[in-house]
């Protein structure tokens, strides 16, 4: 019952308020991680840093939206990392450089993050596999498909206006790549708090059961979670494709573990039905930066590991003692 | 249902599927059946199956270890930075240090986890963050050294005739095999996967369960990294990164469910050999790594969909009927 009410959406509102002191904490921990990146390096704050920064972290946020719906429905996508690398090879390929091809390549794409995320979510719905290892298997074929398909040697360049959203400034301030991101995330957000699929989404991942009785096509509810997965992850691809240019086969490889701490950070619990997006923008951004700090301050990779492993640990026993005691 | 027939129930379908790969590579690839081969299979899929064990236990209580990785790295480090190397002092620090490095990995989860109440999916994520960097600290780059012999010595035979490796994989699986059908122990992790509830309210001690499986998943994977620093005569950091997802699908594909409290070690050996003859088939036959990644994926989805839709478990009630009308 506890779990129900804070289903419907104006129970989602107040359980966002009493959740408000967490995202004055995630806020404060990024501002502290600024300053603390001024004192040690100056320029750290500087315009066009934050601009760099905001844009490492659009590629990561990008992937943590699907990540944040399947979380939501209760899974999690452990064929992220692979299906990015398939997106940034593919679109490369696709696009040979020319915007004649922009078109039917983004469809294309697209479609294909649809239809291997829709491949996890059919395995996790109709075969009950356990969403971690469904989704390990889909990985795995996804990179197998992806080194077939490309030679193991990738071919092709993002096409010219691909390349001006990787790297483009709008206004010669934002970079483009960052619109992107908020207005994906001002869709997600809207998606999740005002729409029927959000509160059904929320619903199928505190309760299946209650939700399967209450009439719920609980099935499809987490299929459609699992292939928005699957394109946020192609899409973020894209975008990596547009940055650099051309394709590079190990691109996604970090991003499967990132995208879940990311939203573990930004309080989306792990059993499914609580939490949202908002928080995973604040874990996006807070992974990005700590990963920025540590190389100004000429942290080796071992002291960068124990130190997101860290936060990580942090972060949870905070949520984890507000939980307890509220 | 006997106990028997339950892991009977449990075993049948990934026995019979690796029985039919096997058959299968034994046909279309003759060199497949030397005993050359065999060992040298044997040799690659023991520290798979040490994992493999080590997953199970915690997935039986319903949790999840994906620190396996780190503290098969850390234990694999260590073994290879040991002092005095090539003397005996060397060997006996080789075959004691490394299990303890990784119960002290493991004893560590267990406390965060139980003392925390926090999800083991994300206190061993970040954990194996952690320790993955202290083994890049203790060896930034793959290198070291592990006295002279005992990478022979590992992949040798006994009385020239019994693979070491062969004998190491069984002695495990039968001693797991008793801890967990034997013992109050063993007993226990079932309780606690099966229903937490009613694990403690029958009186199980669930934390001090759960931190003994992950201690004891810490220190397998302590075994594992000592044996693959034998075997490989060095250490690397990242030696474990692929025992991580693979010791859940050997684990997964052995009969264990995710879920908890059903399966058990018995079909690991089985579920470690169909995971690593695809690989062996397809390198014999030479076919590209290409495909080897898709076709362990088709094979994972193919063998845990056979599993968890309840069509093994109808292949081993036939299994049983017939046994049934056999007796009546």
């Amino acid at each position: 019952m506890e779990k129900a009410k804070t289903l419907a959406p104006r129970h989602e509102l107040a359980d966002m308020l009493s959740r408000n002191a967490i995202f004055f904490l995630l806020f404060l921990l990024v501002v502290a991680m600024f300053v603390l990146g001024e004192i040690v390096a100056h320029g750290f704050l500087s315009l066009s840093h934050i601009g760099a920064i905001l844009r490492t972290a659009s590629f990561l946020g990008i992937v943590a939206i699907g990540q944040t719906l399947v979380v939501l429905s209760g899974g999690i996508d452990l064929s992220v990392g692979p299906i990015i690398t398939m997106g940034n090879v593919f679109i490369c390929m696709f696009m040979n450089g020319l915007d004649a091809n922009n078109v039917w390549s983004l469809s294309a794409i697209i479609l294909l993050g649809l239809a291997f995320g829709s491949i996890n979510g059919l395995g996790v719905t109709y075969l009950r596999i356990s969403p971690l290892v469904m989704t390990l298997a889909v990985g795995s074929l996804v990179t197998g498909l992806t080194l077939i398909f490309s030679q193991g040697a990738p071919k092709g360049l993002a096409s010219p206006l691909l390349r001006e959203i990787g790297v483009g400034n709008l206004f010669n301030l934002i970079p483009a790549i960052v619109v992107t991101w908020a207005v994906l995330s001002a869709l997600v957000i809207a998606l999740l708090g005002r729409s029927v699929y959000g509160r059904k989404l929320y619903y199928a991942g505190a309760n299946l059961k209650a939700a399967a009785l209450s009439g719920i096509r609980v099935r499809l509810v987490k299929i459609i979670a699992y292939a928005l997965g699957g394109a946020c992850a192609v899409l973020s691809g894209t975008l990596m494709a547009g940055y650099t240019r051309d394709a590079f086969l190990g691109i996604g490889n970090e991003y499967t573990m990132w995208s879940i701490a990311a939203v573990v950070i930004g309080g989306t619990s792990l059993t499914g039905g609580k939490g949202g997006y908002v928080g995973t923008i604040a874990g996006a951004i807070i992974l990005v930066l700590l990963e920025s700090l540590l190389t100004v301050m000429n942290m080796p990779e071992a002291g960068r590991r124990i130190a997101n492993g860290l936060i990580i640990l942090i972060m949870i026993s905070i949520y984890f003692r507000k939980r307890n005691r509220g | 249902m006997t106990e028997k027939q339950k892991n009977l129930r449990l075993f049948v379908p990934v026995y019979a599927i690796f029985f039919v790969i096997y058959l299968v590579a034994c046909i279309i690839e003759p060199t497949f059946f030397t005993w050359e081969n065999n060992v040298n299979l044997f040799t690659r899929i023991t520290p798979l199956i040490i994992v493999g064990i080590a997953q199970t236990l915690v997935i039986l209580t319903g949790g999840i270890d994906l620190s396996l990785g780190a503290s098969i790295g850390l234990a694999n480090v260590i073994a290879a930075s040991l002092p005095f190397v090539n003397s005996p002092a060397n060997i006996a620090l080789w075959l004691l240090v490394p299990p303890l490095v990784g119960l002290g990995v493991g004893l560590v989860n267990g406390l965060i986890i139980t003392r925390g109440g926090f999800p083991p999916l994300i206190v061993t994520l970040a954990a194996g963050a952690i320790w993955k960097g202290v083994s890049l600290f203790v060896l930034p780059e793959p290198g070291g050294e592990v006295s002279r012999g005992v990478a022979g010595a590992l992949t040798g035979t006994l009385f020239n005739f019994v693979p070491v490796p062969l004998v190491i994989l069984l002695v495990v699986v039968f001693l797991f095999q008793i801890v967990l059908r034997r013992t109050q122990f063993g007993r226990s992790v079932y309780a606690v996967g099966g229903n937490e509830t009613i694990a403690i309210e029958s009186g199980i001690a669930v934390d001090r369960v759960k931190i003994g499986v992950y201690a004891l998943s810490g220190m397998l994977g302590g075994v594992a990294g000592m044996f693959l620093s034998g075997w490989m005569n060095s250490g690397d950091p990242l030696v474990g990164e692929p025992y991580i997802l693979n010791s859940i699908a050997v684990a997964v594909i052995g009969g264990t469910s995710l879920s908890g409290g059903t399966g058990g070690v018995v079909g690991i050996i089985g579920g470690a050999y169909i995971f690593h003859l695809l690989n062996n088939i397809l390198n014999l036959l030479a076919v590209s790594t290409f495909y080897q990644y898709v076709a362990k994926g088709l094979i994972l989805i193919a063998a845990l969909a056979v599993t968890s839709t309840g069509a093994g478990i109808r292949l081993g009630s036939i299994f049983r009927k017939r046994r049934e009308a056999e007796s009546g």
